[in-house]
């Protein structure tokens, strides 16, 4: 038996032509076993994520399977088939595509972590529907165990890559647990909300908002269920909060060394980190030699997640080895 | 017997220090250091028994007995501190203290070879003995958090983060949090210590009396100033450890 993967994603295809491929994940089970059921095809299990739709069947003629894939995909599609954005592998290639998509190095996000779950939900619907049998199933618990090992024995996954994700990093190793830290967002912007959104997810207590507009303020409050404070006041929520994150449209420094030099000693010399997202900056660089002050702006943000993103890379070679490895020692090819 | 205790706590130390600065090196953390630590403090354990037997009194009598007592002390309140900083570098910063400590114990002459057995004890005066070294312990750790949060805080400054150190060091506020409950910790076993001075019968000058009361001072100082005012964690870290080197270096000559 072989196997055969048809699919689309982020490298082949923008996202209005994903989309018409997406499967919900309350279907999956179901498109897994009507694939099973095309004409020589004997297993099936269909992943569909936000970047990517693959079907992966076991067939005795690989040939045949394809024809009979891209012919189901047609009608999924409608009247356009977007031959041109589906890539077709067979045998051991479709097997070691797998495990890369499994190891996170086939992401947008390379190392990323969510896809390893996508695709055993995916293969545990496929299961549960009764769409595999011997082929697939030895193939998928393969690409698990290989992903596993890949993602533990290998720096794939270390760092973090982006702007938000850093920060929330950066905000734990100063403050260990984010219960009792305290927020202020300056700037009611697209990347101070991310920011935000990403300390309160680790649990950030409570968040204070301003902006010049006032009702803006209120209204990204209320999004993040924080507190709006009127622009001239927001230097005496200065001494209650742990971070700041800054990010206006103003030309000059919104914020000097003399705004922390008035609440240092009400804020009892608690570490403060300050987060200067916009550009150009909103926090005057003489700012950060307060001694208990960590200040970071955007090239520093960017450069730490620039780092991690050239250390991933610099691990794919690693990740492939440790592929190739475990696929020839599998003897399933 | 006592030697080979000792030299065998040594081993131990220098073992996990070695297992943790290896895990450190690519970011994770060793669990054999802190099984290191525990067969090293019953290692000292044991010495401080064959000593206290030898002597019929807490094992205070030499150089070298006050300086595995510290180790002793330092090991101990290293296993107590917290799973959090045991796990983390605090072990591996801990170990070479320890050793420093435990090499010079096993110098020649160091451990008396055959100190003379006491019959009678005065309580105050091996109370004053035992909890002096035993806040120094506490002393000790305390400045070796303070090291840690004094190198997470430069890395933080100049944004270096690449390194398995940096990774491996425990938060900031955790590092003050040891700090400040260290040095409370050392602070109320001391202020017990020089109670039980000032009740001990004395036949040494009160130079080494006075020491210890500034020890004590100015320790209290830094915790005042900390809880009253406020202070920022660097000068806190900084206070810390030059409270305890200078203390150290004012004993060494009283």
């Amino acid at each position: 038996m072989d196997i055969v993967c048809v699919g689309i994603n982020h490298h082949t295809a923008p996202v209005e032509v994903r989309e018409r491929f997406a499967v919900s994940e309350g279907k999956l089970g179901e498109e897994s076993v009507r694939i099973r059921e095309l004409e020589g095809i004997e297993e099936g299990v269909v992943l569909s994520t936000c970047n990517r739709t693959e079907y992966y069947a076991a067939a005795e003629d690989c040939r045949t399977a394809r024809e009979q894939l891209r012919r189901f995909l047609q009608i999924h599609a409608g009247d356009q088939l977007h031959a041109e954005h589906l890539y077709e592998i067979e045998g051991a290639e479709a097997a070691r595509h797998l495990c890369r998509v499994v190891s996170g190095l086939d992401s947008m996000v390379l190392g990323e972590t969510e896809i390893f779950g996508q695709v055993k939900k995916a293969y545990q619907t496929a299961l549960e529907s009764g769409s595999t049998s011997r082929t697939l199933n030895k193939l998928f618990q393969k690409a698990f165990g290989v992903g596993k090992k890949v993602r533990t024995h290998t720096g794939i996954q270390e760092g973090q890559t982006s702007v938000g994700s850093v920060a929330v990093d950066l905000a734990e190793k100063i403050f260990g647990h984010l219960r009792d830290s305290r927020v202020m967002v300056i700037g009611a912007g697209e990347m101070s909300r991310t920011t935000a959104q990403s300390l309160l997810s680790r649990g950030a207590r409570s968040i204070f908002v301003t902006n010049r507009s006032f009702d803006r303020a209120e209204e990204l409050a209320k999004e993040l269920g924080g507190q709006a404070v009127r622009f001239d006041d927001w230097e005496g929520v200065l001494k209650e909060v742990d971070v700041v994150i800054s990010s206006t449209g103003a030309p000059h420094a919104v914020m000097d060394r003399s705004h922390v030099e008035a609440v240092r000693r009400k804020r009892r010399y608690r570490p403060l980190f300050l987060i200067d997202i916009a550009v150009p900056r909103d926090i005057d660089p003489a700012v950060g030699e307060i001694e208990e002050v960590y200040l970071y702006d955007i090239d520093a943000l960017q450069e730490i997640a620039a780092d991690a993103k050239g250390r991933r890379s610099e691990q794919i070679a690693v990740c492939e080895r440790i592929i190739d490895q475990e696929l020839a020692k599998s003897g399933l090819f | 017997m006592a030697q080979w205790l000792l030299v065998s706590a040594t081993v131990l130390v220098v073992l996990g220090g070695v297992l943790g600065l290896q895990a450190v090196r690519v970011g994770h953390r060793s669990r054999w250091t802190l099984v290191c630590m525990l067969g090293a403090f019953l290692c000292q354990l044991g010495v401080l028994w064959v000593r206290g037997e030898l002597r019929g009194k807490c094992p205070l009598g030499d150089y070298g007995e006050i300086l595995a007592f510290l180790a002793w002390s330092l090991v101990l309140f290293y296993l107590v501190v917290g799973s959090t900083y045991r796990l983390s570098l605090l072990g591996l910063f801990t170990a070479p203290v320890v050793v420093i400590f435990q090499v010079f114990a096993l110098a020649p002459g160091m451990l008396e070879a055959a100190p003379e057995k006491i019959h009678q004890v005065d309580a105050w005066g091996e109370t004053h003995a035992a909890f002096s070294v035993l806040s120094y312990g506490a002393f000790a750790l305390g400045s070796v958090a303070a090291l840690m949060f004094l190198v997470l805080n430069k890395k933080l400054k100049d944004h270096e983060f690449g390194s398995g150190l940096f990774k491996s060091l425990p938060p900031v506020r955790s590092l003050v949090d040891s700090v400040v409950r260290l040095t409370v910790l050392g602070t109320g076993i001391l202020t017990v210590g020089i109670f039980a001075a000032f009740m001990m019968e004395r036949n040494d000058s009160w130079a080494h009396l006075l020491a210890a009361v500034g020890t004590w001072g100015a320790y209290l100082v830094v915790l005042v100033l900390h809880f009253w005012r406020g202070i920022t964690p660097r000068r806190l870290s900084i206070s810390v450890m030059s409270v305890f080197v200078l203390s150290l270096l004012v004993f060494a000559f009283v």
